[in-house]
Formats: structure tokens, sequence, C-alpha cells
């Protein structure tokens, strides 16, 4: 999200640098004041090792005619990430590889003799289905003694959501959305149950961790004289890794995550839909496509399989979960899934409402799947297709949806249990209610099914 | 011995936060320094685990140098 001067709204607490958008490009100003470390990164060869390795993302130094403000040092442009992402729409293993990330990078630094001053989670994105580290600016020259300074924030971004997700239950993940600078650590520390103290990691580094905060927090420290050796510090990196590692959860049981397996379609009907979709992708071919209502992702690989950016979204983190895991073990590079309750999606937040950006505010997209979601908007959440039909043309070019009859089982199902209030809720509203909004390109029933998928474009 | 008196105040300064109990911490109240403490504390102890690591794994190494010779 930018703020007036193009400077970006959530690039403003580092006097290193700042982010700011010029002609659709994106850039980063380093000041002067961090010359010394911004040299010491890119000649170490830190720099060439973190991007070799895929860890950090690849920049190139532009004129200073480019620069936005006054004192700027170097202008950055680095590689664009097509779409930014939050901890709070990740799955477990994207956090956990973001978590792992974030240490090996700082291994790394301290290989070259610099170490991170932030352990955010927001400087982690997901770039070609890989997790990277995008603040060039958050390295600083290390000094044998020197204590690591993003040590709390680590342990509030990844640690405790971690460690929660793992022991608790994987929805608290949603607490980093209302705990900014990731949760306290007297808050995981009282939601954990005892049994996570037994884990001499977690005891230490979220137990132990928030009663020294509580027990210090109105004494005046005397940090002169105190050292950390460098084994220390490697040792306290290691004992995190270790702890990350060790931390699981399997998804199981969940409402979606075995939907393909469990429900209505034949398979003739799935490959028609997918033949459907194939070709409709074919026919507009988007540089974006957001896969609402994605599941574990079986029609954004299709999008994906074309080179297509995809953001494959899904209220279940456990659908999230294998979609992302599948992505992983199959190497695809186009496809992000993400955690989205689209009744409630993510808002915008922080400073000024601007330093996290809305759902809607990252987009618009390219296009638009809506597929086998719109009777889960009209039936179980009460929207008027006038409503639907709204919120996707804010969001969209071209709409790729499907719609499910009130005959079709799974309308049935979700009818078994409230009463039938939805008299409009057919084919020709639903036709006469999006054409104010979208034009209808195409409309073909799907075999096998009483359903039908249409291709739209905005009007 | 030179360690001594630092060996000693670890195993003290962690059975003293055993003892303390988590309640919420507000405005005025910073964080920080129990960070920079608990750090320190870890780091002590860590620090000798982390060699202890390091030369198992260049024993293993060496031992399977040894090995594969053979």
């Amino acid at each position: 999200m930018k703020a007036n001067s193009g400077a970006f709204a959530s690039s403003f607490r580092d006097p290193s640098g700042f982010v700011f958008t010029r002609e659709g490009s994106v850039y980063r100003q380093v000041s002067r004041a961090y010359q010394d470390n911004y040299d010491h990164l890119m000649r170490s060869g830190l720099y060439e090792a973190l991007v070799g390795s895929s860890l950090l993302i690849r920049h190139e130094e532009v004129g200073g005619d480019h620069a936005s403000a006054q004192g700027a040092y170097k202008v950055l442009k680095p590689e664009l990430v097509p779409f930014i992402s939050y901890p709070y729409e990740w799955c477990f293993s994207q956090l956990k590889n973001a978590a792992l990330t974030t240490l090996q990078i700082q291994k790394t630094a301290l290989d070259f003799g610099m170490s991170l001053k932030d352990g955010s989670a927001y400087n982690i994105q997901f770039l070609k289905g890989r997790p990277v580290f995008i603040d060039t600016l958050s390295f600083e020259r290390y000094h044998e003694g020197q204590t690591w300074v993003a040590y709390r924030q680590f342990c509030q971004h990844f640690l405790a959501p971690l460690a929660l997700a793992s022991y608790r239950d994987i929805r608290l993940n949603q607490l980093s959305r209302v705990h900014l600078d990731g949760i306290p650590l007297d808050l995981a520390s009282s939601l954990l149950p005892v049994r996570s103290r037994f884990r001499f990691s977690l005891l230490s580094h979220l137990h132990l961790h928030a009663k020294s905060q509580k027990y210090f927090a109105d004494k005046i420290p005397n940090r002169g004289g105190r050292r950390m050796s460098l084994k220390g510090f490697l040792g306290l990196v290691d004992s995190l890794q270790a702890a990350v590692e060790r931390l699981k959860w399997r998804p199981r049981g969940t409402e979606w995550a075995d939907y393909y397996e469990k429900n209505g379609y034949s398979q003739e009907a799935l490959e028609h839909k997918k033949e459907l979709v194939r070709s409709f992708l074919e026919s507009m071919n988007p540089g974006m496509i957001w896969d609402l209502g994605a599941n574990t992702g079986l029609f954004s690989r299709i999008a994906g399989d074309r080179g297509i950016a995809t953001i494959s979204f899904d209220v279940d983190p456990a659908a999230v979960e294998r979609n992302y895991l599948e992505c992983r073990e199959r190497g695809e590079c186009n496809i992000l899934p993400l955690v989205l309750d689209l009744t409630n999606p993510s808002p915008s937040i922080g400073w000024h409402n601007r330093e996290r950006d809305s759902l809607v505010g990252r987009g618009p997209a390219d296009a638009v799947m809506a597929l086998a979601l719109i009777h889960h908007l009209a039936i179980s959440n009460n929207l008027p297709f006038a409503r639907i039909a709204e919120f996707l043309a804010g969001i969209c070019e071209r709409l790729i949806i499907e719609f499910v009859p009130k005959s079709d089982s799974q309308v049935q199902r979700l009818l078994s249990t409230r009463e039938d209030i939805f008299a409009d809720y057919n084919q020709q509203t639903f036709e006469d209610t999006f054409s104010e909004y979208f034009r209808i390109e195409r409309c073909v029933e799907i075999r096998d099914t009483e359903r039908a998928l249409y291709l739209m474009e905005k009007r | 011995m030179r360690y001594s008196k630092g060996a000693l105040r670890i195993p003290v300064m962690v059975g003293v936060l055993i003892l303390i109990s988590v309640r919420d911490c507000f405005a005025y109240v910073d964080p920080g320094t129990g960070s920079y403490v608990i750090q320190l504390i870890m780091a002590g102890l860590l620090a000798a685990a982390f060699a202890l690591k390091s030369y198992w794994k260049n024993i293993t190494a060496f031992l399977s140098r040894l090995l594969s010779r053979k």
C-alpha cells in the first residue's frame, strides 16, 4: 500500500531506507546512514551467497536520479514480487519455512560478519513458490560480543505462532492479524499447554522468555560489559532452528482437505470441468489469476501449469497446507496458496490503517476463478447475487464462475439444515444479476452435472 | 576457575524465572530487557552444547573418512 509520496506506507520505521514506487516499478532507497552496512553486504560476498541460494531477493542498483528523497546513498530496484502476502494468510508449513529461511540467513550472515537486525515475518515473501527475504537493509555489521537484537521479534513472529498451531490449534495463527509485531510471549505462554514446558527449546525461548520479560519489565538494565560469544550466538540460532524444525502440524479430518475424494463429481464431470477451465484460460491468457475457494488447488494447477501467476485462496488451513506441500513437492513456482475467509477477507491494518494492505487493495487481478463457490456465498452466508457480483467486479477484469443449482446434491446438503429462504437462487436470476456487472462471454453446462461454467468480462 | 561465578548465575537465574508467574505486559513496560537477559543466559548454556555438537560432527566426519579408506 502506498502513501501519497509514492513511499510504501509500511516502510517508515527503518532509518536505513525505504521502499517507494514510481511509474509502476518498486524501488528501495538506501540512506547514507546505512552506507557502511550496505557496502559490507555487497562486498563481503554475503549478498552473492544469499542470492545464489535463493534466500535473498535480487536487486540491481539504478542511478541516483531515481532517488525519491534527499540523503540517498543508493537506489535499488529489487526483483518484483507479484503478490504480497502476510503471515496471517500463510499455512503452517509456509510459516515454518519462512522461519527456517530467516534462521538460515542469520547463520550465513554471521559467516560474513553481519547479523540481522529484524526477525520480522513480514520480511519474508513467497517468490516462485519459495520463501525469500525481501528487506535488503536488514543486515548490520556484527561485532563479537553483541547479542541478537532480533531474538525477541523472531520468537514473537515465528516461534510463538508455530508452537500455538502445533500444540493448541491451527486457527491461532490468526492472532498474528491482531498482534502485528508478533504474538506477545506472555499470551503465547498462557495459551500453550503444560506439556509444551517439557520441551527445553519451548521452555526456554517462550515460557522462560515471557517470565524474564515480566521480571525485568520495570528494571533498568546495565547492558555494558555483558557479552555474548559467537559460539553462544551460533548456539542460540541453532537451538531456535531445532525448535522450529521439531514443530509439526498434520492436517486431518477437516472439512475441505479431502473434498474431491468425497464429493459429488463423477470422473467425467471433473474432466469436463478441467477441460472447460483450460479452454477459458486459453482464450483470455491472464497475467495473474486469483482462484477463490481453491481447496487443494486442483484447478489452480491448470492455471499454474500455463505459466499464469496463480493465487490459490481457501478458508481451510488444511486444504492450503496440502496445496502448499504439493507445490513444494512438484517444484511449482507459479502457485501461491493462501488462507483466506472470503466472507471476512484480510483488511487494511496497522498504523494509519495502511501498513498491511487489504485483499481488495492488492487487486484487481486480471482474472478470478470462483468454482463451486457461489452456493456457499449465497446460501451459507445469505449473500444476494448482486453483492457477490459487485464484489467480484471490484477485484477482477475477467471471471470464470460456476453456477450450482438448487437441485445439486451439494446445495441440498446446505439446505438440509436451514430454511429455504432463497427463492431467487436460480440460474436465470444469477445471469440477470451478473449481467449488470459483467458481459457473459460463454456459458457451458458441465457434463454429467446440472452445473454450468461461465466466462465473463467486466463491463 | 575462571567461569565459575557466571556458570553458577545461570542455573540460579533459570530457577528464579521458573518461579515467577506471567501476567500481562502493558504500555510503559519494556519487554526488551527481559529478552536481552534470557538471551544471554541461553547463549551461555547453548555455547557449550553448540561446541560439543561441532566437535561431535568433526569426530563423526573423521571416523567416517577413516572407515571409508578401509
